[in-house]
Parts: C-alpha cells; sequence; structure tokens
C-alpha cells in the first residue's frame, strides 16, 4: 500500500485510487462538503494538489508523494500564495474527423467515420485526453498526460454521455453523499460506506453532525439514520462541449443528445455548488424581475463556475420551467469545461511580435530605454532626453528610423497607380526628388504619411510612418491590382536600416564622413552616396525642423555607418536622440503623427493640411469625399495652443466656456521656448481663440511653433 | 561578401545574403541565378536568391521585363531544417496545417513570429524569418 499526503496527514491508497477514492477510502471528503460524482462532472472534490488549485481530485490519479490540500473553507486558495509554475508543452495537431468519448455511442460514432474512410481520433477523459474546450474551426483543446494539444479538426462529434443528477435539498452540502455510480465505483475499489440510505427523485432533507450525514428524512416523516446516502436522481446530457460552441457544425450523439427528464423543482438546499448558490437566492432574482433563464443565471451567478452548469443546469431549468410554464432551452457554456491551470490556458499563447532593428543592440549599449512603438523596439531615450534634444537643435545628432516603412514600385504604369493613390500631382516629381505626402482612403480620411521619391521615370521609393509600414504593402497591391495596373511592389521595411543624420551640423558630419557639398542632395532632394564606404541612399527631408539627411542602407551595414557616423560626430558633440526628444522637436515644428494626432475620420481639411491635396487632379483615392465633405460646416479642427508649463498630459480635456471641446493629442514643455507648445482639437464652432487646458489658459498660436520659414530644414 | 549559409545549429539562425528579385512570373521563370545559388520562390512574381552578393559577385539575370526589380537582400536570417525537426517544429509552434505536397513554401506564423518554410521533397526546409524578428523567434523556440 502505497501513501499520499492529504491536508498534511499521510494517507493509504489502492493502487487504481483516484485522489478522491484515496481520501474516501479514508473516512474523508476529497473536498469539504458536497455530493460526489466521481466521474469529473462537478466541482465538490476539487483541491490543490502539488501546489496546483482547483484540480479535481476525482480525476487525478494518486501517485507516492502526492500533497493534496483542501481549499480553505468557505474561500478560495489565495491568489498570494507561493506561484507555482509547471511547464505546459503544447502540440498543435490536426485530425479528419474527432469523436470525443468513446462510449457505447462513441464506439459506434468512430466506426461510422472509419467506414465512411475518415482517420477517426478518439478522446476520452478516462485515457488521459480531456477534451475542455471546443471553438470555431472546429478547434478543441484538449488536457493530456502530455500537455495540451490543440486539434483542428474536419469533423467533430461528441459522445460524452450523460451525467448524474446531483440532489438538491436541505443538507445537500454534506460529506458522505454519492451518486449511484460513485457508489457503485466505491464498491469496485472495495470501499466500506457503512450504512447506506438509499434516495430517489423523492424530497427529502439530510441530516449530519460534523459536517458529514447522518440521517435522511423524508417526506412522509420517515426518517432513516445511516453513515452514507446513495442517490439516483436519473441523468441529464454531459453537454458541456455542446453547450460551448453554439454554431460550430459539431454532431452530438447518444446520450449526450438524448431528452432527458428534468428533476423535481428545487425547494431548499445548494443549487450551485460551484457558488454555494442556493434556492433561496434563486427566489430572490426571481422576486426582482430576472425571469429567463440567461437573466437568473447572470443576476444569481448561478452557471457561471468552473463546471459551468455541469450540475445546476437541470435544477435551474426545473426552478424556471416551474415559474415560467415553459421549459427553457440550455445556456452557453464557457471554457474551459474543467479546472485548468494558468499554464495550461495560456499553453501555445505568443503575445504580439516586436522586432528589433539592426542597431538593437548598440541602443542597450549606449543605455538607451527601449520601449515598444509601432511594432517595434524603439529608444525612448538615452538617458537624457533634453541634452538630445537640444543635441538637434544645436548641434548634429542621430536617430535610429530604420523601423520607418519602405517600399520601391517600378513598371510602366507606376505613375498612372501613383497619381491614383495619392492625392498630390506625382508625374512632376522629377528623377532625384522627393514630395511628401498624405495616404487617403476613399472616405478622405488619413491613413498614413510619407514620401514620394523618383528614382528613374518609372521607379519610385515610396516611405510610410513606423506604424502604418505594415499595411502599406497590402494598400498598395490592393489597389495596383484592382486597377490591372502593370506595377511590381517590393517592401523593403526589414531589409533597409535608415538613420537620421539631423541638426544645424548634419552637413559637416557629412563632410567629414567623406560626402562632398556637390554631392549632398538638397533639401527634398535625394541621392545615392556613399557615408563612410558605406553605400546609402540619402534623402532630404525634416520630421525634427533642422537639416536631416535620411540614410537608407542595406541592414548588414547598419552597425558599421552609425559607429563611424558616431565616431566622426565625436568633436561636433554628437549624440543620439531618441523618441522621447524627438515628438517634442517633431510637436515644436507642428508635423502630425498619423494616429496620435489625427482620428479614424480626419481629412486634410481638419489637420490644416489642404496643401497636400490637389483637388485639380480628375481622379486620386477620397477625391469624391474631400469635395463632398468641403461644403460640410467646417467644425472640427486641430490646433495649435501655447501655454505656460507645464506641458498638459496628452488626452487632457480642452474646455471652452465650461463646455468640452476636444482634446489634447501632443503636447511638451519646449526647452527652445520656455513654455508649453500643445496640439489639440476643437470640434464646436466657432473655434475659440482661448481655451482652457487643465483648468489653465491656453492660448491658440498658428503652426508651425518653430521656424515657421522652413529655413533650418534647408540648411 | 558575406556567408550565404543557413544555419544547422538546432534554434538558431543565421542572416543570409543575396538578391531580391520582383518580376513578371515568366520573366521570373527564366531568371539566370549565378552558380551554386538557392531560389526560395516567395510568389509568383518574387523570389530571394541566396548567394554572394558584393563586389565581384554575380547578381540574377532577368530578361523579359525591363521593369523588374533587382537588389541586394539582406533582411533574412534561415536555417535549414530536417524533416524531423519540422515535424516537431510544426507539433509545437505551428497553428496553421503544413502542405501535404512536397515540394512546398508555407508561410505563417511560428512561435507566433511571420515566417516561411521552404520545404523540400525529402521534407527537410529553410526556414526564413525577417533579422528583425530573428531574435524573437530564437527566444520563443529556445
Amino acid at each position: 500500500m502505497s501513501r499520499i499526503v492529504y491536508d498534511g496527514m499521510p494517507i493509504d491508497y489502492e493502487p487504481g485510487d483516484s485522489a478522491a477514492i484515496a481520501a474516501v477510502r479514508n473516512g474523508q471528503h476529497p473536498a469539504r462538503g458536497g455530493t460526489l460524482c466521481l466521474a469529473g462532472d462537478c466541482g465538490n472534490c476539487v483541491a490543490v494538489i502539488d501546489g496546483t488549485p482547483w484540480m479535481k481530485t476525482c480525476q487525478t490519479p494518486a501517485r507516492p508523494g502526492m500533497v493534496v490540500t483542501r481549499h480553505p473553507n468557505g474561500s478560495h486558495p489565495s491568489p498570494d500564495g507561493p506561484e507555482h509554475h509547471v511547464d505546459v508543452t503544447v502540440r498543435y495537431r490536426t485530425a479528419s474527423h474527432v469523436v470525443v468519448g468513446h462510449g457505447d455511442s462513441g464506439r459506434a460514432a468512430a466506426a461510422a467515420a472509419r467506414h465512411a474512410g475518415h482517420d477517426v481520433l478518439v478522446l476520452d477523459a478516462a485515457d488521459g485526453n480531456e477534451v475542455v474546450g471546443l471553438f470555431e474551426g472546429p478547434a478543441l483543446v484538449v488536457r493530456t498526460p502530455h500537455g495540451v494539444d490543440h486539434i483542428h479538426a474536419h469533423h467533430v462529434t461528441l459522445a460524452t454521455g450523460a451525467a448524474e443528477v446531483q440532489p438538491v435539498c436541505a443538507g445537500n452540502m454534506l460529506a458522505g453523499i454519492y451518486t449511484a455510480r460513485a457508489a457503485a465505483r466505491l464498491r469496485d475499489a472495495g470501499v466500506d460506506l457503512g450504512r447506506i440510505a438509499a434516495v430517489g427523485r423523492e424530497q427529502v432533507t439530510f441530516h449530519g453532525s460534523d459536517g458529514r450525514v447522518t440521517a435522511v428524512e423524508f417526506a412522509d416523516g420517515r426518517r432513516v439514520e445511516c453513515d452514507a446516502v446513495v442517490v439516483d436522481i436519473g441523468t441529464a446530457p454531459r453537454d458541456v462541449l455542446a453547450r460551448m460552441a453554439p454554431g460550430v457544425p459539431v454532431e452530438v450523439v447518444g446520450a449526450a443528445s438524448a431528452a432527458h427528464e428534468l428533476p423535481p423543482c428545487p425547494v431548499e438546499g445548494v443549487v450551485c455548488p460551484c457558488g454555494k448558490i442556493t434556492v433561496e437566492d434563486l427566489d430572490g432574482v426571481w422576486e426582482k424581475g430576472f425571469r429567463d433563464l440567461e437573466l437568473v443565471k447572470r443576476a444569481s451567478l448561478t452557471g457561471v463556475g468552473h463546471c459551468q452548469g455541469g450540475v445546476c443546469m437541470p435544477h435551474l431549468r426545473a426552478f424556471v420551467a416551474e415559474r415560467s410554464g415553459t421549459v427553457p432551452a440550455p445556456f452557453t457554456a464557457r471554457p474551459a469545461a474543467r479546472q485548468i491551470t494558468m499554464e495550461e490556458a495560456a499553453a501555445g499563447y505568443y503575445p504580439d511580435t516586436f522586432r528589433r532593428t539592426a542597431l538593437h543592440a548598440e541602443h542597450e549599449r549606449l543605455g538607451a530605454t527601449l520601449d515598444r512603438f509601432g511594432g517595434w523596439y524603439r529608444p525612448w531615450h538615452y538617458g537624457d532626453p533634453i541634452a538630445e534634444y537640444w543635441a538637434v537643435r544645436e548641434g548634429v545628432s542621430l536617430g535610429d528610423v530604420s523601423t520607418l516603412g519602405k517600399m520601391i514600385v517600378s513598371g510602366p504604369d507606376v505613375v498612372e497607380a501613383l497619381e491614383r493613390l495619392y492625392p498630390n500631382h506625382v508625374h512632376d516629381i522629377k528623377v532625384g526628388r522627393s514630395r511628401y505626402v498624405i495616404n487617403l482612403n476613399e472616405r478622405g480620411h488619413i491613413l498614413d504619411d510619407g514620401m514620394i521619391l523618383r528614382d528613374d521615370e518609372h521607379r519610385f521609393t515610396l516611405t510610410f510612418t513606423s506604424g502604418g509600414a505594415g499595411f502599406a504593402e497590402m494598400w498598395l497591391r490592393d489597389w495596383i491590382e484592382t486597377w490591372g495596373l502593370r506595377v511590381h511592389v517590393l517592401d523593403r521595411t526589414v531589409s533597409h536600416g535608415a538613420i537620421n543624420v539631423t541638426g544645424p551640423l548634419a552637413g559637416e558630419l557629412l563632410r567629414r564622413a567623406g560626402v562632398s557639398d556637390e554631392h549632398r542632395p538638397k533639401f527634398l532632394q535625394h541621392a545615392r552616396i556613399h557615408v563612410a564606404g558605406v553605400p546609402c541612399h540619402a534623402m532630404r527631408l525634416s520630421f525634427t525642423g533642422e537639416a536631416s539627411f535620411e540614410l537608407h542602407h542595406q541592414i548588414d551595414r547598419s552597425v558599421e555607418l552609425w559607429h563611424a557616423l558616431m565616431h566622426l560626430g565625436e568633436p561636433l558633440g554628437i549624440r543620439p536622440h531618441g523618441l522621447q526628444a524627438l515628438f517634442g522637436l517633431r510637436c515644436e515644428k507642428g508635423h502630425i503623427i498619423v494616429g496620435q494626432d489625427t482620428e479614424l475620420d480626419s481629412t486634410p481639411r481638419r489637420v490644416n493640411m489642404d496643401w497636400a491635396v490637389k483637388l485639380d487632379k480628375p481622379q486620386f483615392l477620397g477625391r469624391d469625399a474631400l469635395i463632398r465633405t468641403a461644403k460640410l460646416p467646417d467644425e472640427r479642427r486641430l490646433f495649435g495652443f501655447v501655454m505656460d508649463g507645464p506641458a498638459p498630459l496628452e488626452g487632457s480635456v480642452i474646455h471652452v466656456g465650461g463646455e468640452v471641446v476636444g482634446h489634447v493629442t501632443s503636447s511638451w514643455l519646449s526647452p527652445k521656448f520656455g513654455h508649453a507648445v500643445v496640439m489639440g482639437w476643437q470640434k464646436r464652432l466657432p473655434h475659440a481663440d482661448t481655451v482652457l487646458i487643465d483648468d489653465r489658459e491656453a492660448r491658440v498660436s498658428p503652426m508651425p511653433f518653430y521656424d515657421r520659414e522652413g529655413a533650418r530644414a534647408r540648411m | 561578401m558575406r556567408a550565404c549559409d543557413p544555419s544547422r545549429t538546432p534554434g538558431r539562425t543565421s542572416p543570409l545574403d543575396g538578391w531580391r528579385v520582383i518580376a513578371q512570373p515568366s520573366a521570373l521563370d527564366r531568371m539566370k541565378v549565378p552558380r551554386g545559388a538557392a531560389v526560395v520562390r516567395i510568389s509568383p512574381d518574387d523570389a530571394f536568391v541566396i548567394c554572394a552578393v558584393g563586389p565581384g559577385a554575380a547578381a540574377p539575370v532577368v530578361k523579359g521585363d525591363p521593369f523588374a526589380i533587382i537588389t541586394p537582400e539582406h533582411g533574412f536570417a534561415g536555417a535549414l531544417l530536417s524533416a524531423a525537426e519540422v515535424e516537431l517544429l510544426a507539433l509545437h509552434h505551428i497553428e496553421w496545417e503544413l502542405p501535404a505536397r512536397r515540394p512546398a513554401l508555407a508561410q505563417g506564423r511560428i512561435a507566433g513570429v511571420p515566417a516561411k518554410l521552404d520545404i523540400a521533397k525529402d521534407g527537410s526546409a529553410l526556414l526564413l524569418v525577417a533579422c528583425a524578428a530573428r531574435a524573437e523567434l530564437e527566444d520563443r523556440l529556445a
């Protein structure tokens, strides 16, 4: 005979015992009370097993050294307890036909499926393969001895049989009450239950002492003294899986789909053992007017516990049927059908991927605080964002802009395609020149922004924001194919790195890196040059407001280029800048960030960018909508504001005359000006010149706040 | 020139050198590639030619499409997997069903990371992942 530890005491068990049977064999209830089914249908035997709470002891074979601890009396295991991590392996499998349950109907269904030529996979909890979830697909989540299986099946048959109905009456949470099948199982295991009182569908009361049943009182006044009660009320479909995925094409066969007689309407006792919800509780919600099965469930929380109605459903339906005169259909069950651990629930789950630029290790080496932004890990700052700001405004700085979306488009119809895609003129962009562009959808709303750079007559480079890069290729291809135009598209976002050399000394740094003034592209020009020996596609534009050279290059040269520029820039006081400084710099310039300063329905007019739209073009995406909406009142506008510091939080509410008119989209306490510069919405007419933000006065200001003539970017 | 051999170390990938060629499918079908190059046909109009790139190295030649895009490609990392390793990868890290026919190119999330499997007739495969997501994939497969 072997032993397990139950509530700190060693107890004996026999081969084949579950932890629950071992407990009963030793005169204990495996939890604290309630009818035992020993079939996994209820939650009356859950305990902490080897550190994992909510384990069904009836479904867990006893093994030497197993430590079982009952949940605290009247409460749940503390989530603050010692962490218990178990590695759970996930397996992804596919199957032609899955049959859940291998009783008579399951075997018949499997045989029929094989006869039809299907490969059949039979899963049964008794074999250790417990289906705990059914999802669209259909897809099954299965708890196995090896971990968790996720199975995509072409056909699913549920042959899960029927569960025994548990008694609901006064005293039904005492220990010593067993369903008929459980009692038979215990008898087969050689467990002596002592004096047994047999109970059927009649109304009874269980009496007890010290938490154990000692007698049964029948409606006719008879009283039977006993050590155990065996209850046989009938069965109900074991249909938790079938109820889990309404609309998912699965076949339910055998007792799981058969009509079953409801038990008598309960009049006293605990209906939902998971939540300890009583008939009195149900009466209370009924009196409050919740008179539909779903409403009774939600108001009383009956059926939302870990058995998902496995125990309470027949009684709850009987309760509603008697009061309403109509037998309600069962409610939907939620995964999981059995208690599973967090590790099992999380098995196979992967969080979103955040990409790393080729300079990731460099940023770490420089002490950058990296944050996830636009699908990438990006430097937020390198320890001193204000110093980074001044390096850009007064000296020279490097920014890693490898995350920008980058596309090459080429083909005989490329100009036609771009003219239709973009709201500005494309045909007149000369080779070696570039133009800032916004992308609109058919409704004229801003999707993204970027640059168009002409490489030759029939080839362009396009850039997009880091956040917009993910959709850019799809957007391009979709429209090009829709129009049947002959254009090749190649996404270079993850293949090309980009370093922005920015600041009034940027040109000087390039000179030191071997780029002569004559080879240096001028503002809004671009050129293919070598910088410190690295082939680059150099683009002149400016997001920071200072002279800027975006050096696009093959990512295998990123580190080499970064090192060379940092080294050559040392005498110029170079330092890299992160997003925090960059966002402040661009805020001073009034450059929008699409998605932050724009809303889903922002048109160019609303963000003061009519200049980027050429309505004299005969066709481009969003043109008709822009012409139509131009006739509407000009209510919503993005404004610039200035206010004394500190900078308000982005998202702060903007008030005018006590009314909410909008919110702050960007804000920055400008080191240059010594006050806050703010971008935000006014969405009511008339637009005010003075507003309240954080109960402080803010004055409308023309944008950009910094270098309105744009002279510094052209240096 | 750099190495253009995928990693053979389980769970590790190596950066790959090569060319990316975007062209009309019929032109790509007739593309001439440098001796010893391996070609992964990503889509009918898109090929990744794995070979040396740099001064003195030959580039793929595409005739019949004057607008073809032929450009060095350093954005992928790769690993060679045996058939058994592919099966293990599919079992534990690929939620979707691999194509039954061979050879085949399969594309989708592996351990949640977008990646490609260029599966050979014998079931072995070249695993391709963007260099930008390489570290994430290796961490998840470790």
